[in-house]
């Protein structure tokens, strides 16, 4: 158990060492610095960029280092806690992301629970009442859900709430919270604005989540021992609870790690669209000034959540199921 | 604590600005007894002894600025203003809006003393620039002739922080100014030769800093500060030395060191990065109505960030007192729906560039064939006659603009009609033979002329890809130069990609804003038709020659553009208005007759909205970015809420 | 043979007497004969057929990858041609009675006012203005599958009419038109993807799961790496490479690979794990013993053993593309103008404007629905009838 918790761990040490070589190469290849894009907005808007001036920040930042270098450097300060330099904003990364990554860790959750709070009931009525009209449905409005492009959906719903709600157009609250401390306002104001965002991005991973559980439900349903626990007389909602459900419930918890990576991208798109304050719209406008340690320690932070979830998730797993224990790992 | 205004004093105030206008750069003592009323913002503060009271926070000759002109109504004091902005490096814009500068342009575009209480210009050469007394930086310590004597001496000739030395546009060619500082409130500077930018950069939008709060930056030079101090605070912040940390405390104009004291109206009081920045009153501010207010009227300035796509929708939900960056005209329709949801009103203000968005045949281009053509000039006037202007405009513009050349405008006092209609009407069966007569008269089978070479007339042209309104326009485009016999291949690029591919001569034609000043007066320098810039698209190389003084890029070996040099060192080297004037004709003509950049529509209009409580906003204006500094020279800090001006964050 | 009644019968039994032919005793009912020497397509055939809303999205799908073949001749428009006097007109309806009387099909033509005040285009139907739809007609000259020009068209407006079923948008161009012809790239290049994706998806897959051991746990690694990528940064990152100097048709391919490339993994899991219970069988034991090659018991006889649950398996990754395109393009760095694609319509209607004011210019996200319903509904199918051990 414990070695199985240890070797997941260190499992993950090389894996997201190669995601960081990924993150870097990426960002490397388009041609050009960060100094170069600068100077493009600069002109474009009519202002006079000092292009000595740039070079000697262009030395000043090691942009003039061979790749090589500047990858170690990079990865050598990450595990120090020290993501490097913005040149955006002038200040090191880690002051630059600031609540941003504890909103999008607040969103995902919130979408996972809204997923589960929404797909459970749903497939439950579904498995028990297999091919009626409610099946049918249902399945079919899950369907749309997962169909429908999440940006579209976002904008749609953003102007619905402004105008039904008068909820503030974008962002995860209104305005006047954005740098003050946490208070009850605050927290309200938040919840007001997430219910968008949640949805949005939350539709698509429900309508998989029913499908999958249904399936995984009726395969229960269908096994011996409950046929068995039904001539012996137990009551029929007894019988889900004891059995099918817990079943249910490791799937659900183990298929977070298909989960997560979606939400947490899907999170960013729609973060894009509507605004809000997490890694999204910081991190693609990174990417196209290349801001270069920026950019990658936000990918790095998202894959590192992922990969930390789905670790998570596993483990829970083990506990909750322990033929898993027993097999070489998550059969997903 | 009011006092009785004198009669005589009210007068003198009442005169100020009429002896403004007539004598440029003078400014007018307020006299002795003027009334002044106590900000009541500020008024606890007063009552503390934390703040001097207000007739010590303003200059002992303040800028009084007159009140009673159409469009602009004293105002009180208070009040939040919102505006919505795009990205975090958009706090610059309350330097651009706020427009306080040494020297600035009024709504006539006439350069006043503004920061100064005067100027002396002798022989276009020396320039003697005087401050007010008494004038104040926003965190009170004395603004004075040494701000200008640290800027000069300790950072543009320092050789650490400026290895390169002061900026070009300081320079008259290889000439650094002479600086003296005369006394405590005066300085001089003197070339040998005229030097035609100094007043106009220091009113830019985006101005000349030639002074900084030398109390303030002093603690990060190493000149007077002690070194290992200054080591411990560069490390702390990362940065490898003290220059480097200098330079980013160093943020007169993008306002984003909250410590730095500044001469603006408002001050940043929020560090980056946030999505909400929150700016207060400059409590020293040197203008005051003439009623004795210190200026500004609005106490705080709030500007939050958000997603540029998002910034429409967020106007029209009322979500912003005073805005017109990042909305268009294609988004009036909708915001002047909300006039009836929120209480704002929709105006829209002119744009006075010469072309909103013009097309640029590179003369430098690379490709040798082609070269020739671009650089022959019948082949640039047969694709501007094969444009239909018209139909851009209405497409677009509901027919409201004007289709024309990339060239000055009406509001300009050098205009005449035929630089905007030579060449610029759709004349297609002209472009047909102008071509012809070029030798493209064989076709291939679609149609499309070839060049000698063989190849079929197809010419890509870059963008830089980021709006809609171009790739619609240059669709309507494409489709009459086919009618022409050119085939148009618009391709998008990033920026910087597409900025290199035009430097570079790879690429043959790009499409880009026009004229960034299309009202210019004669006094005005006329370098935007000279090759002067590398970021001139259509001679990228030769404007490169020119900026760099002849260390990169080719010399200019066109007759005309040639021509268009001459006559830019005559016009430096003009002893008057009139033969300014006259330089300025001559150049104009030759670029009506040369078609150098094609243009395509100007005055647009760009929507405006106001919060129907903000007072002196005037309903029609022009939206430029220089001259104009956007709202700057409508000065904002004379904006006020009427109704009640309550905190809305 | 004893009779039921004689004292020594204790076991009663009764044999027949009649002929007996056993060949005929043991025949099946032809039904049953055929169902038992069905091949395993025939099955999963018979199977789907019982699903009901599976066959219908199969024969919606059928229908609509058919139009892809003639789009041309089935948009009235063609995805360029402009109307500047019809900017941004909202959708006309086809009427069939004018006053009572049956004249066929027609649309009212319209009458354009520019409202100064907020500068809104307004559109009214004009009743004196009837024109009547021409079908199998003489429209828009296009150049069909770039063999021959034709300029027959399935229905077109009346001469010197209109006929915007669905709106136009900002140049004028008829939103209908440019949805069928967008339909061709958008439903091709989930096909394209997901062929790719899959042959990947088998040979990764089909290694691990027969190879096992180090190599299993080598791939299982990359598989795991892949998937912890955020995919839409990765999308973003990957759009900031792309040189977009190349020609539409090469972003077009490096789309579908860059897609391609990040689904093949779920299509590998599967087949490793479905390997991973069959290799153990007595057929495939039974190959090795013949010396037979990895390759060969992998192709030959493990594979077809659940060939079927792959293409099902497939089938449900192909909506997963088709958002992927949509995105993409949305984000502005898939697709882009002048190609038309749904992702590519779907990105200029992102607008508050158009949410706002002309709606209609977000109805390609109808067809985008309707596609992913129906593969997702016949994927369901294809998975139920194909799991051979139900």
């Amino acid at each position: 158990m414990i070695t199985y918790i240890i070797r997941r761990m260190l499992l993950m040490i090389p894996t997201l060492l190669v995601i960081s070589l990924l993150v870097f190469i990426i960002i490397e290849l388009p041609p050009g610095d960060y100094i170069e894009s600068y100077i493009a907005q600069l002109e474009a808007q009519g202002e006079q960029a000092n292009p000595e001036l740039l070079n000697f920040l262009r030395q000043q930042y090691g942009l003039e280092k061979p790749a090589y270098e500047r990858y170690f450097g990079w990865v050598t300060g990450m595990v120090q806690g020290d993501f490097g330099f913005s040149f955006e904003y002038r200040m090191p990364v880690s002051e630059v992301i600031g609540d941003r990554l504890l909103l999008t860790i607040l969103i995902s959750i919130a979408t996972i629970m809204f997923t589960w709070i929404i797909a459970f009931p749903i497939a439950i009525y579904s498995a028990t009442h297999q091919y009626s009209w409610g099946d049918y449905g249902l399945t079919l409005l899950g369907l749309m859900g997962l169909a429908t492009p999440n940006f579209l959906l976002a904008l749609i719903m953003l102007y619905f709430a402004n105008v039904v709600f008068g909820t503030s157009i974008g962002g995860l609250m209104d305005p006047e919270y954005l740098n003050q401390p946490w208070s009850v306002d605050k927290a309200v104001s938040v919840l007001e604005h997430l219910w968008v965002p949640v949805v949005v991005i939350g539709t698509a991973g429900t309508a998989g989540m029913i499908r999958k559980l249904r399936a995984n439900l009726l395969d229960e349903l269908g096994k011996h021992y409950v046929t068995a626990a039904r001539a012996k007389g137990l009551p029929g909602y007894r019988l889900l609870v004891k059995y099918p459900l817990r079943v249910a419930i490791n799937f659900m918890v183990g298929d977070i790690g298909h989960l997560l990576p979606s939400v947490i991208s899907g999170a960013e798109l729609v973060a894009i669209v509507l605004s809000l304050p997490t890694t999204g719209p910081i991190l693609i406008s990174a990417l196209q000034s290349q801001d270069m340690y920026l950019a990658g320690s936000f990918l790095m932070f998202l894959s590192m959540l992922t990969v930390v979830g789905v670790l998570i998730s596993d483990i829970a797993l083990t506990f909750l199921d322990p033929r898993i224990r027993l097999d070489q790992g998550t059969e997903r | 604590m009011k006092r009785l205004l004198p009669v005589w004093a009210a007068l003198l105030i009442a005169a100020a600005p009429v002896a403004a206008l007539w004598a440029p750069g003078t400014a007018v003592a307020a006299g002795a007894g003027v009334t002044f009323q106590e900000t009541p913002s500020l008024a606890g503060r007063v009552a503390e002894g934390k703040l001097p009271p207000v007739e010590d926070r303003v200059p002992k000759v303040p800028s009084v600025v007159f009140m009673n002109a159409k469009d602009k109504t004293p105002g009180r004091h208070g009040g939040d203003m919102r505006l919505i902005m795009g990205k975090g490096r958009d706090v610059r814009l309350m330097t651009i809006y706020g427009y306080a500068r040494l020297v600035a342009y009024t709504t006539d575009l006439k350069l006043v003393a503004d920061i100064l209480e005067r100027f002396e210009v002798k022989d276009g050469r020396e320039f003697t620039l005087t401050l007010r007394p008494g004038h104040k930086w926003s965190d009170g310590h004395p603004f004075t002739a040494e701000d200008f004597r640290y800027y000069w001496q300790d950072m543009a000739t320092n050789k650490k922080l400026s290895p390169l030395g002061p900026r070009k546009k300081l320079l008259v060619g290889e000439e650094l100014p002479e600086f003296k500082v005369i006394d405590k409130r005066t300085v001089r500077y003197t070339w040998s030769r005229p030097n035609s930018f100094f007043l106009a950069g220091m009113a830019g939008a985006a101005p000349f800093f030639i002074y900084r709060p030398a109390h303030y930056m002093k603690r990060f030079h190493a000149r007077y500060s002690d070194t290992a101090e200054l080591k411990k605070m560069a490390e702390k912040e990362r940065l490898m030395d003290w220059s480097v940390l200098h330079q980013s405390k160093d943020r007169m104009y993008t306002l984003d060191n909250p410590e730095m004291p500044t001469l603006q109206p408002w001050m940043n009081t929020t560090k980056p990065p946030s999505q909400r920045f929150v700016f207060v009153r400059n409590p020293f501010f040197h203008r005051v109505d003439t009623a004795g207010r210190q200026l500004p009227y609005i106490d705080r300035v709030i500007m939050n960030i958000s997603l540029r796509d998002l910034i429409p929708a967020k106007a029209g939900a009322g979500e912003s007192d005073l805005q017109s960056r990042y909305i268009a005209f294609e988004d009036y329709t909708f915001l002047k729906e909300s006039e009836k949801r929120y209480d704002q009103s929709v105006h829209l203000w002119r744009t006075v560039k010469g072309s909103h968005i013009a097309i640029y045949p590179n003369l430098n281009t690379k490709d040798p064939a082609w070269r020739k053509i671009l650089r022959d000039v019948r082949f640039r006037r047969a694709l501007s006659l094969a444009i239909d202007r018209n139909e851009i405009n209405q497409v677009a513009y509901f027919g409201l603009a004007r289709g024309g050349n990339n060239s000055i405008i009406e509001e300009s006092p050098l205009f005449r009609p035929e630089y905007r209609t030579l060449w610029a009407g759709f004349d297609l069966a002209r472009a047909n033979r102008l071509l012809d007569e070029m030798g493209l008269d064989k076709k291939d089978g679609d149609g499309i002329r070839l060049l000698p070479d063989g190849r079929s007339a197809i010419i890509t042209i870059d963008t830089s890809g980021e709006k809609t309104e171009i790739t619609d326009i240059l669709e309507l485009i494409h489709d009459t130069w086919l009618k022409a016999g050119i085939k148009m291949l618009p391709r998008p690029a990033q920026r910087d990609i597409f900025r290199n591919r035009v430097f570079s001569g790879d690429s043959k034609m790009a499409v880009w804003s026009g004229l960034s000043n299309g009202i210019p007066t004669a006094d005005m320098t006329p370098d935007e038709f000279v090759p002067t810039r590398q970021y001139q698209l259509q001679w990228p190389k030769w404007g490169k020659f020119m900026e760099s003084n002849g260390q990169a890029g080719e010399p200019p070996d066109l007759l005309e553009a040639k021509q268009l040099l001459d006559l830019m060192s005559a016009w430096n080297n003009a002893s008057g208005l009139s033969e300014q004037e006259e330089i300025w004709h001559r150049i104009l003509k030759i670029h009506a007759e040369q078609v150098f950049s094609i243009g395509i529509i100007n005055r647009t209009l760009q929507p405006v909205v106001v919060n129907n409580r903000l007072r002196n906003v005037p309903a029609e204006g022009f939206h430029n970015w220089n001259p104009g500094a956007y709202f700057g020279v409508y000065r904002p800090d004379t904006f006020w809420f009427a109704g009640k001006g309550k905190d809305r964050g | 043979m004893t009779t039921p009644n004689s004292p020594d019968a204790t076991l009663q039994h009764f044999v027949s007497t009649e002929p007996f032919d056993p060949k005929v005793a043991s025949k099946i009912a032809p039904e049953l004969e055929r169902y038992f020497l069905a091949s395993q397509w025939k099955l999963m055939w018979w199977k789907l057929k019982w699903h009901r809303l599976a066959v219908f999205s199969g024969l919606f799908l059928l229908v609509l990858y058919g139009t892809t073949l003639i789009s041309e001749f089935l948009a009235p428009y063609d995805t360029h041609t402009r109307d500047i006097g019809h900017i941004y007109a909202p959708p006309q309806s086809v009427h069939l009675f004018d006053d009572g009387e049956f004249i066929g099909p027609f649309v009212y033509g319209m009458d354009y006012k520019l409202n100064m005040v907020n500068l809104k285009r307004e559109y009214t139907d004009n009743p004196n203005k009837i024109q009547r739809l021409r079908f199998f007609c003489q429209g828009d000259e296009y150049y069909f599958w770039g063999i021959i020009t034709s300029r027959l068209h399935l229905v077109c407006p009346a001469e010197g009419g209109t006929l915007f079923l669905l709106g136009t948008d900002r140049l004028g161009r008829d939103v209908l038109s440019r949805i069928i012809y967008g339909s061709r790239i958008s439903l091709t290049i989930g096909l394209v993807g997901i062929t790719l994706s899959f042959f990947i998806g088998m040979i990764v897959g089909g290694i691990a799961g027969y190879f096992g051991g180090l190599i299993d746990t080598i791939i299982q690694r990359i598989i795991e790496i892949i998937q912890s990528f955020p995919q839409i940064p990765l999308w973003m990152a990957l759009s900031a490479i792309m040189p977009l100097t190349w020609s539409p048709l090469v972003i077009y391919l490096a789309i579908t690979i860059i897609l391609a490339m990040l689904e093949w993994t779920s299509l590998a899991r599967a087949v490793r794990s479905k390997l991973f219970s069959l290799r153990e069988e007595e057929f495939c034991t039974a190959a090795k013993l013949m010396g037979a090659k990895p390759s060969r018991i992998i192709g030959r006889h493990l594979l077809p053993g659940f060939m079927s649950y792959l293409i099902a398996a497939a089938t449900l990754s192909i909506p997963a593309m088709i958002l992927g395109e949509t995105a993409l393009s949305f984000l502005g760095i898939g697709l882009r103008a002048p190609i038309t694609s749904w992702g590519v319509l779907l990105n200029e209607a992102q607008n508050i404007n158009i949410v706002v004011l002309y709606p209609w210019l977000m109805l390609p996200v109808v067809p985008v629905i309707l596609t992913i319903l129906a593969f997702s509904l016949f994927g369901d199918g294809l998975r139920d009838a194909a799991d051979p051990y139900k």
